[in-house]
């Protein structure tokens, strides 16, 4: 298995969850720009699950040497890289912070993903599991940048799955809605609307499992966002979301 | 939207409620930034604990240490973060045949609750408290240094940390001991007392066992009083299995657990409703003595079964009296608790009696010593805080004591014994409480 953004609560909480479950893998590939804590987790898997793994620092922002991963192999690959920012109110004019939401979330990350997709193309086999956002699913003037972002995030799952659709790879895109992780702690979100971690991690499990194409963490989500996407634009762009 | 990490937090009595800063971090220099930034922290585990005493101007919650270290499968020598659960440990301990040398009744219970309490459980008089298998911590004091504690390397922080109520530091981590079981379950007896008399006899009698404790009927009155059911038990070895769980000991199968869905309504739990419960619950068992094969689940967490079983007592939540009389006199202090409860009308759900033994002198901020404890459930109403100081006058008659775990409303000369771990930077809501009142 290998996890792009192995700090994220909700990728870890998958692992478990896979292996848990029983699901047999040689090796994780934790890859991660936070080492510290990934070798942490890499250490807990180890005493939990008796599973090895390998912690590999990479950072997005900075050039890759994509001959030091040629090692590298699965047939299933989690991807939960992410980077919230600043919200539109605070960020927008902020080049660093607009630029940063953009290569974390898409420009960078796509053709890290794109190494992995040949690989799993050649060998005809394997599962990608993306995950994107509902707030990539209408721009809100709330955080529009990082939603244009997971817009395109989502468009190139999509894009891919139809892509490698005879090629014997599955791409599953999950639109998570709100959860309660480090990323929006201290944030006031409705609770009911609110998934943890693990029941992220339980719900992806099944979609993964049933070879679903796109799916929601809480199915409140699907119609929450049915709704906003049926907003006529003349109403929708005097609304405070 | 900008984070605001001021929210509602209470423990698992849910009173008091407090509207203050709880923040989680995993990454150690995040978390020294939140010592070195702000005075009147508090550690929280899982919450846990009933009263007030995991609540404060800045909370830290550990919810996110939450990784095992390490586990020596050979010596049976775990190390984890201090917000791993106990029910995280027995998950992967219990299938090695390792269990918990001394659990409390609940096992949703950070390892570092369970070392700020120095929590104890039905063994105390055979096995003492949790802290007598944990071998070192990791702890972040004041300046935002990690010290490692044990009896041997900064002990006196070592000591003054166990049962210290979160006051000397955030702890991080901890090592400590398991126990060797051959099966998950656990052969018990239970042996129904008419009074007072009776179960104290049978406790004394039963001091060889391992496990022993009882729950008490503690509406009845006159020459019914202390009536109740004394459960004894000690961990099944394989050949005495029957033959359905010889095959597989150590795994239990998963059970349906019901979870509470909302808080009841505060007239579902009434003098009538509680007298009712706790006659059926004398009444289930019709023979005097029952021997049985329970798994450990059972035995131990029996509430942990219901999820958020904290909401039958309603919003305006509930308290754990949980207070202790010293051996010689704690018939008669027994006694007189009781009859105060019965005569109040205002009885508690819950009521469990337990003999403990001695005490560990190093220890010197836990809570048990040798008597008899009792902890008691009572809803939060206008007339429960006077029952309370009529409880604690007889506590202080008898030269008992008042578990700070449990503690939100008791006079602060009951609790008030907390040594070695004044500081500016670390402060509970309780320590704030017990001190002013003192």
């Amino acid at each position: 298995m290998i996890v792009l953004g192995s700090t994220s609560e909700v990728a870890q909480a998958f692992v478990e969850k896979a292996l848990q479950e029983g699901e047999k893998f040689e090796k994780i590939y934790l890859f991660t720009s936070n080492k510290e804590t990934t070798e942490r987790f890499a250490r807990h898997i180890d005493v939990k699950f008796l599973q090895q793994s390998e912690v590999i620092e990479l950072d997005l922002m900075k050039p890759i040497d994509y001959n030091q991963l040629d090692y590298v192999n699965s047939n299933l690959i989690f991807c939960a890289t992410g980077y919230l920012g600043e919200g539109t109110e605070e960020g927008l004019y902020d080049n660093k912070n607009t630029e940063r939401i953009i290569d974390i979330n898409y420009g960078k990350l796509v053709p890290l993903m794109n190494y992995f997709a040949q690989k799993f193309e050649s060998k005809r086999s394997g599962t990608i599991i993306g995950l994107s956002s509902v707030a990539g699913e209408r721009g809100r003037q709330s955080n529009f940048i990082y939603g244009s972002a997971k817009a395109a995030f989502t468009a190139y799952l999509s894009g891919l799955r139809n892509y490698l659709f005879d090629k014997k790879v599955h791409v599953l895109t999950i639109k998570p809605g709100f959860m309660a992780t480090k990323m929006t702690e201290g944030l006031p979100l409705n609770p009911k609307l609110t998934a943890t971690p693990k029941q992220a991690a339980d719900c992806i499990f099944k979609a993964y499992k049933k070879q679903k194409n796109v799916a929601y963490v809480l199915p409140i989500w699907a119609i929450i966002m049915m709704i906003i996407r049926n907003i006529p634009e003349f109403i929708f762009k005097k609304l405070k979301l | 939207m900008k984070p605001n990490f001021v929210q509602k937090v209470t423990n698992w009595g849910n009173f008091p409620i407090v509207e203050k800063e709880m923040k989680s971090e995993d990454s150690f220099k995040n978390i020294r930034d939140f010592v070195l930034n702000h005075n009147e922290v508090i550690a929280r585990g899982n919450g846990r604990c009933y009263g007030d005493s995991s609540l404060g101007e800045h909370i830290f919650s550990t919810k996110r240490l939450n990784k095992f270290i390490s586990f020596d499968r050979l010596n049976g020598i775990i190390e984890c973060e201090s917000g791993v659960l106990l029910s995280d440990v027995l998950e992967i301990s219990v299938p090695q045949g390792y269990f918990l040398y001394v659990t409390p009744g609940t096992k949703f219970v950070s390892v570092g609750g369970a070392i700020a309490s120095d929590v104890h459980g039905k063994n105390h008089h055979a096995e003492g408290c949790f802290s007598e298998y944990v071998i070192d911590f990791k702890l972040m004091i004041e300046n935002g240094d990690i010290i490692t504690c044990s009896r041997e390397e900064n002990s006196d922080k070592f000591w003054a940390t166990i049962g210290g109520m979160g006051l000397t530091g955030i702890i991080l981590s901890a090592k400590f001991k398991l126990k060797n079981i051959e099966s998950a379950y656990i052969r018990q007896e239970s042996i129904k007392a008419e009074n007072l008399d009776e179960i104290f006899r049978l406790f004394e009698e039963s001091e060889s066992w391992t496990y022993t404790v009882a729950w008490i009927d503690c509406l009845q009155k006159g020459g019914n009083i202390g009536r109740s059911i004394l459960m004894r038990g000690e961990h099944a070895f394989q050949h005495e299995l029957p033959e359905n769980l010889k095959k597989n000991p150590l795994r239990l199968k998963k059970k349906f657990e019901p979870t509470v869905p909302f808080y009841f309504p505060g007239f579902v739990l009434n003098a009538l409703t509680v007298k009712i419960f706790n006659f059926l619950y004398y009444k289930k068992q019709s023979k005097k003595e029952v021997k049985s094969f329970t798994d450990f689940e059972t035995f131990f967490y029996p509430l942990d079964f219901v999820n958020d079983w904290n909401k039958i007592y309603g919003k305006s939540g509930f308290i754990q009296y949980q207070m202790m009389i010293p051996k010689e006199t704690g018939k008669e202090g027994m006694k007189k608790i009781l009859e105060t409860i019965a005569n109040s009308g205002n009885g508690s759900f819950l009521a469990v009696l337990k003999l403990y033994g001695k005490e560990n002198p190093q220890a010197y901020n836990s809570f048990p010593f040798e008597g008899y404890s009792l902890a008691l459930d009572f809803k939060v109403n206008s007339k429960l805080k006077k029952l309370i100081d009529k409880l604690d006058d007889i506590v202080q008659e008898y030269n008992g004591k008042i578990y700070l775990t449990k503690d939100s409303m008791s006079r602060s000369s009951l609790t008030n014994y907390l040594k070695n771990v004044q500081s500016s930077k670390f402060v509970s809501l309780q320590h704030k409480r017990i001190i002013n009142n003192s």
